[in-house]
């Protein structure tokens, strides 16, 4: 049975699926016994999700067409 | 030009003096390097011994060697150079040129395209070489001796191209186009890790009677494997020793504990098991414990090192595992952090004499004289390959009409880029510096630098990964300009991080708020978040950049962006966690 700092040593590499497979089963098995692991790796892949799916410092339509115009005005001045 | 001054050594200069004999020329990449002559006598030494010494090999077959090489490493200068010698051995210039397109249709002998087929096997996928392919050789009727020569060949090769990469100097004669059709495949299957041998046979010798292995055991303690494998030639060890000697043994310069970093620092951009666990020895011998020399190999920059040699290791970095090509502004940068002439010309000699060593382990294949700490698997490769060759993935561009189209002077299909991308750089840029007016104006910035280079573009990445990349350079550069508010480049961690809040999260957190609260508690969050973790995760979690493109676009090494962007995603956990634990209350905004 792996350690929690053994656990958050591969954490990295287990959120996005780069550990081969014996490793996983062991950072699996080590989550399904530590409820302190568990909780950081649900509330972290939790907040991956919210994260990609927020839609965060988008730019709104309505915003980007005088900056694109303003862009190609002062390339077309610069030719 | 090069990217270090000069000083006149004149013709008499007896390096020079054989070059010219053997080169037809002296190679600006040493006159490069005339501020410390004594580095330019080490390389003599080795040159003389592996290149200009007849052995087994030919030396038009050592030069193709170093010519397939060169172009595998797309390194220009060096495929100008061993054109013109091969061209001036009498090779014809169509043969030659089909060599720079595709060596294999070059109509060489099978036994020299064999040849060929295990030098670029060698310099470019060490990790995949075995007893198998030192046998292919056998079967074309190489023997011992002559496999050793090709290894110390190879080695040479990436040495004299880490120089040319590091250094910049003019050529000596016309470029040649490369299109670099030498890199060959990652190998799919038959990975080794470089200590599958030894492969090859040698003969008995002992530090009474032979020179080199007393020096190696009074300066080491041991006589190292890696030389113990090379005793049929005893020449070149003798070379390796005055390399060694000229480039590793003052410290007038840069001190023999740095000088370690940047062995150790390279080899583990290499994956060479061997020289790694073999570094972190001679920097115990040198006073400095094993777990910081395994937090220098893991991640230079959280390592207990100064500012300046965390600057050096990252430049050692770039230039050892040929992630990108280096500019005046990485040598630019070394001088802003105190360093002077010789200290860059050091470290790239240095680094080249890494890749050379590194070379020469994977080919013989020895054992770890000593336990190794970090055994480099075929995971490490196949990222470090990804982020090498990020191009092997850029092939289906959908952006490359529109591209060539700007090339070519429309105007209307530049702004049709800056419209598909307006959203992905406006993203980066709010998330690097943390507020929309300082983005919108980097956002400009990025558009004009991008359209002002794209004549500079060459396709290796797609066309978005390019330009992202530029976003973040200029994001950053906004971020320094803010310092000391706000630094990238701060090492100083402001207090240890660990995970403090572990209650529960909702089981459908993200319906405890509106799309637009959502954003706008995760907005704050990312914001507040220090530039350095801040960045790596927006290009991750937000740009969805693979973690190879992440550390091309910021300069970081995998593992350093890898332990960053850990860290960014606990302390956003962190952040978030009072919105949406379990016990939370939904919080007003």
């Amino acid at each position: 049975m792996i350690t929690c700092s053994e656990f958050m040593a591969e954490f990295g590499n287990y959120l996005d699926n780069e550990v081969p497979t014996k490793v996983r089963q062991q950072l699996e098995d080590h989550v399904a016994q530590c409820r302190t692991c568990q909780v950081i790796c649900d509330s972290t892949r939790k907040t991956l999700k919210i994260v990609t799916d927020s839609g965060s410092f988008d730019l709104p339509d309505a915003a980007a067409k005088p900056i694109i115009d303003r862009i190609m005005a002062k390339i077309r001045t610069e030719l | 030009m090069s990217y270090v001054q000069e000083v006149d050594l004149g013709g008499s200069f007896p390096p020079f003096a054989s070059f010219q004999e053997h080169f037809g020329v002296v190679p600006n990449l040493f006159r490069a390097q005339s501020s410390l002559p004594r580095i330019v006598l080490g390389e003599a030494e080795i040159i003389d011994a592996v290149l200009f010494k007849d052995w087994n090999l030919s030396r038009t077959q050592k030069e193709y060697i170093l010519l397939a090489v060169g172009v595998a490493y797309r390194a220009t200068y060096c495929v100008a150079l061993h054109y013109q010698v091969l061209h001036s051995l009498g090779v014809p210039d169509h043969q030659l040129d089909q060599i720079v397109i595709n060596y294999s249709k070059a109509a060489m002998s099978t036994s020299d395209a064999a040849l060929l087929d295990f030098a670029i096997k060698l310099a470019m996928y060490a990790p995949w070489l075995s007893g198998d392919d030192i046998d292919a050789l056998r079967d074309h009727g190489f023997n011992d001796e002559s496999v050793l020569e090709a290894i110390l060949v190879t080695g040479l090769a990436t040495f004299l191209c880490t120089l040319s990469t590091g250094l910049s100097p003019s050529p000596d004669f016309e470029p040649r186009a490369s299109t670099a059709a030498n890199d060959m495949s990652a190998p799919e299957t038959g990975y080794v890790g470089g200590t599958g041998g030894p492969y090859l046979r040698t003969v008995e010798r002992s530090p009474e009677s032979f020179p080199p292995f007393a020096i190696f055991l009074e300066r080491f303690g041991f006589i190292p494997n890696l030389f113990r494998a090379q005793t049929l030639r005893p020449d070149v060890l003798e070379a390796e020793v005055e390399l060694f000697g000229n480039v590793l043994g003052p410290k007038d310069f840069l001190s023999h504990v740095q000088k370690e970093c940047i062995l150790l620092v390279a080899s583990g951009a290499n994956l060479n098991t061997y020289c790694v666990a073999d570094h972190c020895e001679m920097l115990r011998a040198m006073g400095v414990s094993m777990e910081e020399s395994d937090q220098i190999v893991l991640d230079h920059n959280e390592a207990d090192l100064s500012k300046e040699t965390k600057a050096l290791l990252d430049f050692v970095l770039k230039l050892a595992a040929r992630r990108s090509s280096i500019s005046s502004e990485d040598i630019a940068n070394l001088r802003g952090h105190g360093f002077t002439e010789e200290h860059i010309l050091e470290t790239v000699a240095v680094t080249a004499l890494n890749n050379f060593l590194n070379t020469l382990q994977m080919g013989l294949g020895t054992t770890p004289d000593v336990k190794p700490r970090h055994v480099y698997g075929l995971k490490d490769a196949l990222v470090t390959l990804a982020e090498e060759r990020p191009q092997e993935r850029a092939q289906i561009d959908p952006d490359a009409s529109l591209v060539a189209r700007v090339k070519a002077g429309d105007l209307d299909a530049f702004e049709e880029l800056v419209t598909r991308h307006s959203r992905r750089v406006h993203r980066t840029l709010v998330g690097i510096v943390g507020n929309v007016p300082e983005a919108q104006d980097a956002f400009q910035e990025t558009f004009l630098k991008a359209f002002r280079h794209i004549s500079s573009f060459q396709g290796r990445s797609t066309f978005s990964t390019w330009l992202l990349t530029i976003a973040s350079n200029t994001g950053l550069q906004c971020l320094r300009e803010r310092k000391p508010l706000e630094s990238f480049d701060d090492d100083h961690e402001t207090e240890e991080f660990h995970p403090r809040l572990v209650r529960a999260w909702a089981n459908n957190p993200e319906q405890l708020y509106s799309e637009a609260e959502r954003r706008q508690i995760v907005e704050h969050a990312v914001t507040m978040l220090p530039a350095k973790y801040r960045v790596v995760l927006v290009l991750r979690d937000i740009e969805q950049l693979s973690t190879g493109e992440a550390a091309v676009a910021l300069n970081l090494g995998i593992s350093t962006l890898k332990s960053r962007l850990l860290r960014a995603r606990l302390m956003l956990r962190e952040a978030l966690a009072p919105y949406f634990a379990t016990s939370a209350k939904r919080m007003g905004l």
